[in-house]
């Protein structure tokens, strides 16, 4: 008798979500099957690896991840540029860490504005990151939302306290949105509900808050591993998102990573794998030469 | 199924000032109040009791028994306060609660067998509480089994298998589902309670008693023997009573089966309907479960 192996089929598929526009546009999700079960289903996309561009010189960055980046960090298009063009990034992360309120505290409109230079430079897709201030992300993202019109950018982070402001603008102007809910599905579910209501399920992304190795990078694999499960395994519509893991700041906040190179690509590119096997769809990295190592790995 | 009524709490801060100075007014209307909707015990919850135990457990168990005779789950986690009150219970109490801890082995259950009452066992022991319904099954075995030995039967002890906040872990409530299912195999004629409220908690306050009733239908099916509940929950009341026949068919349904057609349920029994399937674990709680 010939042995046949067991395969759990799955009938439904997480969401496939399109970043950016044109050619250069990316997409995410759309697997039928667990992380990496190519044996089982079809997993349409590989992840996608953004690298981050701050929108203001970067302060207490450990030098070997500034290193990459000396020449252009107080030009954030230059830094965009050369993150694509010499690193070879597909995607980008947009921290518009210049508008804390604790810090620099630009404005909405300032914000707006760089960020449609930037993205005006370089023509592959952005995420847009705020600062973590609900009320300041709402006011600055509704605004980049508007200026940057067309753009199918990803907006976050939009939380149970925004997300009505940051996702109608999103909608009138044709970008997506990261969902963050802190390390717990049920809360995660609990704001895909309320997002949507009015907005579409395929232009969200969840963002689990993920912690790199030495943060509780095993809770954060529990978490993207239920989030999945649930979608997955027991066909929960409004868990089958695809999953962002943001963890570069993390990483490079390390002792370890600090005193040398190799072990900070090495920690963040650790992580990032860790990750992807529990079943991110989308992460973001901040050294060049960690995307490069997870590239060569999956991709 | 015995509903134990949890009213009489010194958690909530009227019941602890009136205690504290000796105010029998609104403890009495408290108890009146859970006796005359039907409870068939009283909680009577003094917390720890630290100043005067004795005294304050007497003057209570008297103040509670000059307005009812129903029988009362004593609710302390001092030993010298849950003994003073043992000696004045006229009818058979219920020690609530001990534990497979080894504090508790050595002072609660002793009480339990010296004055032979019946004690609420719950499945904690010193290494906290079981992960799932296997590591409860071990953990009560073990403790009944002391118990026993003290002279306990199976008949007094009402195991508690501790109930979880949905909201907190979901599959908590999934292993208590299957605990129960499980009780009376392991410990013949032992008897099971829980402190249904928790189950809420965290919950929006006006979706709590939906869930409550919801799982107390649900784990009377499976044979729960008793449970702690809102002594004015009406609606609850009602449906554990057997005055709504048709929603606790409506929740054996949704138990059974697999894909229960919604759409020709009224809003009531779809509200019903969809807990079922929350408390179940087929799908996944969020606050607002009653929205997909």
């Amino acid at each position: 008798m010939k042995y046949e192996p067991p395969l759990e089929k799955i009938s439904v598929n997480i969401r496939e979500t399109v970043l950016g526009q044109g050619e250069k546009s990316v997409k995410i999700g759309g697997e039928n099957t667990l992380p990496f079960h190519s044996f089982e289903g079809s997993l349409p996309n590989s992840a996608g690896l953004a690298l981050e561009v701050l929108d203001t010189q970067p302060e207490n960055w450990a030098p070997s991840v500034l290193e990459p980046f000396e020449d252009v960090v107080s030009d954030p298009v230059k830094w965009a540029k050369k993150c694509v063009e010499v690193y070879g990034a597909e995607m980008l992360c947009l921290r518009l860490l210049s508008t804390d309120p604790m810090g620099k505290d630009r404005s909405p409109e300032e914000a707006a504005e760089i960020t449609k230079k930037v993205t005006d430079a370089v023509d592959v897709p952005f995420i847009v990151w705020g600062t973590d201030m609900e009320d300041k992300d709402a006011q600055v993202l509704m605004q980049v939302a508007r200026v940057c019109s067309g753009k199918n950018l990803l907006l976050g982070p939009v939380v149970k306290g925004n997300y009505e402001k940051i996702a109608k603008a999103a909608l009138e102007h044709g970008h997506a949105v990261v969902a963050q809910a802190s390390m717990d599905a049920n809360l995660t579910k609990e704001l895909n509900i309320a997002l949507c209501k009015f907005f579409p399920p395929e232009k969200i992304v969840v963002d689990p808050t993920a912690s790199a190795l030495g943060y509780g990078l095993e809770y954060t694999f529990s978490i993207i591993e239920e989030i999945k499960q649930f979608g997955l395994v027991d066909k929960d519509k409004m868990m089958q998102m695809p999953i962002l893991c943001d963890f570069g700041g993390d990483c490079w906040r390390t002792k370890e990573a600090k005193e040398s190179r190799e072990q900070g690509i090495l920690w963040e590119a650790i992580s990032g794998i860790t990750f992807l096997l529990a079943g991110a769809n989308l992460l973001v990295f901040r050294h060049p030469e960690s995307l490069k190592l997870i590239k060569e790995m999956v991709i | 199924m015995i509903l134990i009524g949890e009213d009489l709490n010194v958690m909530t801060g009227e019941i602890s000032r009136v205690i504290k100075e000796r105010e029998a007014g609104p403890i009495k209307e408290c108890v009146a109040g859970q006796t005359k909707n039907g409870m068939d015990y009283l909680d009577v919850n003094v917390g720890p009791v630290k100043k005067d135990p004795q005294g304050t457990m007497e003057w209570i168990i008297n103040t509670v028994q000059d307005v009812t005779d129903l029988p009362l789950s004593l609710d302390t986690t001092n030993p010298v306060a849950m003994e003073a009150g043992l000696e004045v219970c006229k009818k058979k109490a219920l020690i609530n609660s001990a534990s497979g801890t080894t504090e508790s082995r050595e002072t609660m259950l002793p009480l339990a067998a010296k004055y032979s009452t019946d004690v609420v066992l719950s499945v904690i022991n010193d290494a906290g509480l079981p992960a799932d319904a296997d590591e409860r099954a071990a953990s009560i075995m073990d403790s009944a089994a002391f118990a026993n030995e003290l002279g306990i039967p199976n008949e007094n002890i009402w195991v508690d298998p501790v109930l979880l906040p949905i909201g907190v872990d979901q599959r908590q409530v999934t292993s208590y589902l299957e605990f129960i299912q499980m009780l009376q195999d392991l410990l013949p004629g032992a008897r099971s309670t829980c402190g249904l409220s928790n189950l809420s908690y965290g919950a929006p306050r006006e979706l709590k008693s939906l869930l409550n009733r919801t799982f107390l239908i649900m784990i009377g099916r499976y044979g729960q023997h008793s449970a702690i509940v809102s002594g004015f929950d009406q609606e609850l009341i009602r449906l554990i009573r057997g005055e709504v026949p048709e929603i606790v068919e409506l929740i054996y349904r949704a138990m059974e089966e697999e894909d229960l057609d919604l759409s020709a349920l009224s809003q009531k029994e779809l509200e019903y309907a969809k807990t079922t399937q929350v408390l179940m674990g087929k799908s996944l709680y969020s606050h607002s479960w009653l929205e997909v």
